[in-house]
């Protein structure tokens, strides 16, 4: 019984990667829809902000492609920027159980008062169905989603792919220049970038 | 040191079980060690000769490195008299991240002087093993082509010989998909491969360059030029 119930799960996980590959999220298309919960029990189902820019925010606290951005204070900043002119940010953690990065919901809100982080919301993906969805490599890997619901971002949030803190400062923040063109009615320069850092710890 | 023979130095890595370091392109994630060299006047050093990666990870995301032990060697090129120096030192910053279910970043500064010190024959030795796994190029009777549709590179190569197996990894990032399968025809003469562009691809590109991999030890590189169809 245990072991057929396990063969099932394989199978699905099988069918839910292979369409993740054929139907990544591409920059021009339609934003894949998905349903998440959050650290506050709070359902988000991305059709419903249609209107509004939303971020996607791949994250794993553990990494240190992801400690650059918040120990120098740079995420917590878009974070508060953009939200503060009407954006939503989601912030969506991928980690497994057993894995890197992943948090229990009370785990990851005493930690966004810690580090004093500012999203709309984070996501609790632990099956890696909306990692999958939209082919999410790596920590962090930033999309941005426009009012009509079409993809206009997908790729790294900087154009310094390090670990180091001093590479914070001089950088092109891909997830501001691109929110700042679309925001202001012009197409995005860069929509498409090859994201860095740790790779998402998906359940194996 | 011998002026007018070509000199390599290498920095080695000790990686313990279950850890890789990345190679030039390091694939999904991470990042492919960096080196900053400091040398005497009339010093320089080439490029690092980065030998056959191996592919890492799993499911979505393949990354590309090493694992075990590996040297990265790169060629030095010095003053033609070495009577110029006396006792000449080179110096090498290394920055890298190492990674095993989760990265860690680190740094070394390392440092050389001539004449060095140790077992010259251990040194040989390491270097001759490193020199062996590096690829080689694609031999001249080789015939390499590529054809670009809307989602695919299909890489065709004649090697006059019966391929049993090969597999492609791209010198530059970004070009194809790295965990999508690579569909494989043996020809009789030689192979082909289908290669699914990356979706981080987003302008034609005129050459594919990357490593064919027929086995261990057998790697050759290649840049193939790119037909649209």
């Amino acid at each position: 019984m245990i072991k057929r119930f396990g063969a099932l799960v394989v199978v699905g996980l099988a069918i839910l990667m292979g369409f993740s590959v054929a139907w990544a999220a591409r920059v021009g298309e339609l934003a894949p829809d998905f349903t998440a919960t959050d650290t506050n029990g709070k359902v988000h189902k991305l059709s419903e902000y249609r209107g509004k820019f939303v971020v996607l925010e791949w994250t794993n606290r553990g990494c240190p492609y992801t400690q650059k951005h918040y120990n120098s204070g740079n995420m917590q900043r878009l974070q508060r920027e953009w939200t503060g002119k009407g954006v939503i940010w989601l912030t969506v953690i991928s980690s497994a159980p057993g894995e890197q990065g992943y948090v229990t919901a009370s785990q990851e809100n005493a930690y966004l008062k810690e580090s004093n982080a500012a999203p709309t919301a984070v996501l609790l993906d632990t099956t890696g169905a909306v990692g999958h969805l939209y082919d999410a490599k790596t920590t962090p890997h930033m999309y941005i989603i426009d009012s009509q619901g079409t993809l206009i971002y997908n790729g790294a949030i900087d154009d310094r792919p390090t670990t180091d803190l001093g590479d914070v400062n001089g950088a092109k923040n891909y997830v501001s220049a691109s929110l700042q063109e679309a925001t202001s009615g012009k197409p995005v320069s860069n929509a498409t970038t090859r994201p860095y850092g740790c790779s998402v710890k998906y359940p194996r | 040191m011998q002026p007018g023979k070509p000199l390599w130095i290498g920095i080695q890595f000790h990686l313990d079980e279950g850890w890789h370091i990345y190679w030039q392109n390091a694939g999904d994630s991470g990042e492919p060690p960096k080196v900053q060299w400091e040398l005497p006047p009339g010093f320089a050093v080439g490029p690092i000769q980065w030998p056959q990666p191996v592919r890492l990870g799993g499911g979505s995301i393949i990354d590309y490195g090493y694992e075990g032990e590996v040297l990265l060697m790169a060629p030095i090129d010095g003053p033609p008299r070495s009577e110029a120096i006396s006792a000449p030192s080179i110096s090498a910053g290394v920055k890298y991240i190492v990674c095993r279910e989760i990265c860690v970043p680190g740094k070394a500064h390392l440092q050389l002087s001539f004449p060095e010190a140790g077992d010259t024959s251990k040194r040989r030795t390491l270097f001759g093993q490193a020199r062996a796994r590096l690829p080689k190029p694609a031999p001249a009777s080789w015939r390499i082509s590529a054809e670009s549709d809307k989602d695919r590179f299909l890489l065709s190569v004649r090697t006059n010989s019966k391929v049993q197996r090969a597999t492609f990894l791209p010198i530059t990032p970004g070009e194809i998909e790295n965990s999508a399968l690579q569909r494989f025809v043996s020809t009789g003469i030689g192979f082909r491969l289908e290669l699914q562009k990356s979706s981080q691809l987003t302008k034609s590109i005129s050459i594919l360059k990357g490593l064919v991999v027929l086995g261990p030890d057998r790697a050759f590189e290649i840049t193939a030029p790119v037909v649209s169809r």
